[in-house]
């Protein structure tokens, strides 16, 4: 590994740009991050900088949901080495994607009496679009992936992200199971750990930001839903909150 | 002017999502600002989402104001549905909001709008000359996240805040803990007001109606009616009488005015022209010290006014936690149909949520207007008179000029347009 600093690349699609603000929020790191990467392009934290790359690590927020967007994150695969989706927008569809369960526009006309200047796409994660090299998952993305990130890029090692169900965090933290004991509908066995199992640990069931986890069982979660008189309308309610697009949940989207 | 007919700014950086301005200038200069940050159509897909999601879902309008988001929607959501709380979760609400107001502020002053008054590209290149407000920043901002996550589960996106209260209520113990941090970062929001206060404002005036909440008790964020400096008093219920919203040609957000008045401005300097009275002893007494008078018609000011909520609310959010216990309560809640609206003062300004629910429970109709659509017009109008008065100005000062107003504003495209 050469001794240059790493170019980092941050780019915003559809999206609360939350995940850029946890870049901010990284405060215990941040002033030692941002002294051992060199930030080329970042809109919101930086006039200026280099939108053409290159870039050893894009980072990307944000669903696609128009063209220019699937245009541009193309290019920015060409001169990036490594492109990271962050956060459930870009990584699984998230929120914005929830606008896919209804009609081509139908939302859109709830929105805007005018359409003609709307030129809105369902919206899809950015590997829909290119070839990505990982995921921080979490929405907002999680500090324990984003450190592995960075420590990663600067030791030149291949990442190790969370790839595993919330349910093993709970389970690490001695929580009570709200599915089981309390009958709450938890998503935690089909979603990707990283949060610490946040929701369960405050008395809640677990709600899905992270998006889903690889190889879930929906379609047995879904059923359990089904048994605790869930109606059908809640249920794909549950699944399609965060990662519509996701053939993972499928299964619970009916 | 020795410049060409148009000035175009392209993606404006340091603020929250996407826009840019152009400006023409003939004889009367016309200005755009032309917000492109993409459309999600919240107030569309929410129709048929069940009520208890609403929250969870808003909050990711806007990843600087999630706690505002949430916290207006289970407002409105409540208020439709019949669906009453204890005094507690309205004192826990209160924290979280204020909270976040004062971390909102912090990002903002700091990372997005000092640079411009130093002549820098941003908070990378003020780390060497400014590493002490750089540090002092990360700490106060670390404290006050910790306060606002310690509530909600986590600052951004809280997990635990539900219609009907908070699904769990941290420990006194961890209350104490955190009123320690409250009280050493005290000293620090002071210094934050200084700062600001050396900044050098351009002397620019307007002609603005200032909106804000107010409620007789309090330097109000949740509660209380929607009040002017050109006498507005009405209800949060008739606000749809009172405020329409017009969609706009070239941006996708819309433009919020008062029917049959104009434009106007929300915000700390709006909320401060109100009712800098109901300030904090010490936060008016800081307020004489750097010379800071109401009414103030500068929206440059609007930075500085944000410092002084900086430290009031830190303040009040040690009030608040000293004069109150807090214990673990259950969630009540019965579904049952109606509409209602509600409004909460967000970082950037007034926020209001309405929300039509059904029997089952599910959402018929939604509508949300921010604190950046209420302002947008009035931007525009700042920004036109800003362009008239600096014409003798080269092309790169006048965009600074205008950058600088409109990163002033804390404009949030995201929100605006959602």
């Amino acid at each position: 590994m050469n001794n240059e600093k790493p170019r980092i690349g941050v780019f915003k699609y559809s999206c609360c740009a939350g995940c850029e603000f946890q870049l901010i929020y990284f405060q215990e790191f941040v002033l030692e991050t941002l002294g051992a990467v060199k930030i080329n392009y970042c809109r919101m934290l930086q006039s200026g900088g280099i939108e053409e790359g290159p870039f050893d690590v894009a980072l990307v927020e944000g669903a696609i949901t128009e063209q220019w967007q699937a245009d541009q994150v193309k290019k920015i695969r060409a001169v990036s080495k490594y492109v990271i989706p962050i956060g459930s927008c870009a990584v699984c569809g998230g929120v914005p994607a929830i606008k896919n369960t209804a009609e081509e526009f139908e939302a859109e006309q709830r929105v805007y009496s005018d359409l003609s200047a709307i030129h809105s796409v369902k919206a899809y994660p950015i590997d829909q679009y290119v070839k990505v090299d990982g995921y921080i998952k979490g929405c907002p993305m999680g500090v324990r992936d984003l450190t592995e990130l960075v420590i990663s890029l600067l030791l030149g090692k291949k990442p190790d992200f969370l790839e595993f169900c919330v349910c093993v965090e709970c389970k690490l933290k001695n929580n009570i199971c709200v599915l089981v004991a309390y009958d709450e509908p938890c998503m935690g066995p089909v979603v990707n750990a990283g949060c610490g199992a946040l929701c369960p640990s405050h008395n809640r069931a677990c709600y899905g930001c992270w998006g889903p986890m690889k190889d879930a069982n929906a379609k047995a979660l879904a059923d359990r839903f089904e048994k605790m008189r869930l109606s059908r309308r809640e249920i794909i309610g549950r699944f399609t909150e965060f990662g519509q697009p996701q053939t993972e949940w499928k299964p619970g989207q009916f | 002017m020795n410049y060409g007919k148009e000035i175009q700014i392209d993606y404006l950086a340091r603020v929250e999502g996407e826009a840019s301005i152009t400006v023409a200038l003939d004889d009367q200069p016309d200005i755009k600002l032309k917000i492109f940050e993409p459309p999600r159509f919240f107030e569309g897909f929410l129709v048929g989402r069940k009520f208890d999601e609403v929250g969870d879902i808003v909050s990711r309008i806007c990843g600087i104001c999630p706690v505002s988001h949430m916290t207006t929607a289970i407002l409105a959501v409540e208020q439709a549905m019949g669906i009453k709380v204890s005094d507690q979760t309205k004192i826990l609400r209160k924290i979280m909001t204020i909270s976040e107001i004062v971390a909102s502020h912090l990002i903002h002053l700091y990372m997005l709008a000092m640079p411009d008054y130093y002549g820098l590209g941003g908070v990378v290149e003020m780390r060497d000359r400014f590493a002490k407000e750089i540090v002092r920043l990360m700490q106060m901002k670390e404290v006050i996240n910790g306060l606002t996550g310690l509530i909600g589960g986590r600052a951004l996106h809280p997990v635990t805040h539900l219609p009907g209260g908070f699904t769990a209520v941290p420990s006194m113990e961890k209350f104490a803990d955190i009123l320690k941090q409250l009280k050493q970062i005290k000293p620090k929001a002071a210094e934050v007001v200084k700062d600001i206060s050396r900044f050098s404002v351009p002397d620019f005036h307007s002609d603005s109606e200032y909106v804000a909440i107010d409620n007789e008790n309090e330097y109000a964020v949740d509660e209380g009616n929607i009040v002017s400096t050109q006498g507005l008093n009405i209800s949060v219920r008739d606000y749809l009488d009172i405020f329409e919203e017009a969609e706009a040609s070239y941006a996708f957000a819309k433009k919020s005015t008062i029917k049959g008045r104009s434009s106007f401005m929300v915000g700390a300097l709006a909320r401060l022209n109100n009712k800098f009275d109901k300030l904090g002893p010490e936060t008016k007494s800081l307020a004489k010290e750097i010379e800071f008078v109401v009414p103030n018609d500068n929206p440059f000011y609007n930075n500085l006014a944000q410092s002084l909520e900086v430290f009031d609310g830190i303040n009040r959010c040690i009030e608040l936690i000293e004069s109150n216990k807090f214990e673990d309560e259950d969630i009540n809640v019965a579904i049952s149909p109606g509409q209602a609206g509600a409004a909460t003062e967000a970082p950037r300004g007034l926020l209001y949520h309405w929300y039509k629910i059904d029997r089952k429970g599910f959402v018929e109709q939604a509508n949300i207007v921010s604190p950046t659509a209420h302002n947008f017009l009035n931007i525009e109008k700042d920004l036109k008179k800003l362009v008239e008065q600096n014409k003798d100005k080269d092309r790169n000062q006048m965009c600074l000029l205008c950058e600088q107003l409109v990163r002033a504003y804390d404009p949030c495209f995201s929100c605006s347009v959602h």
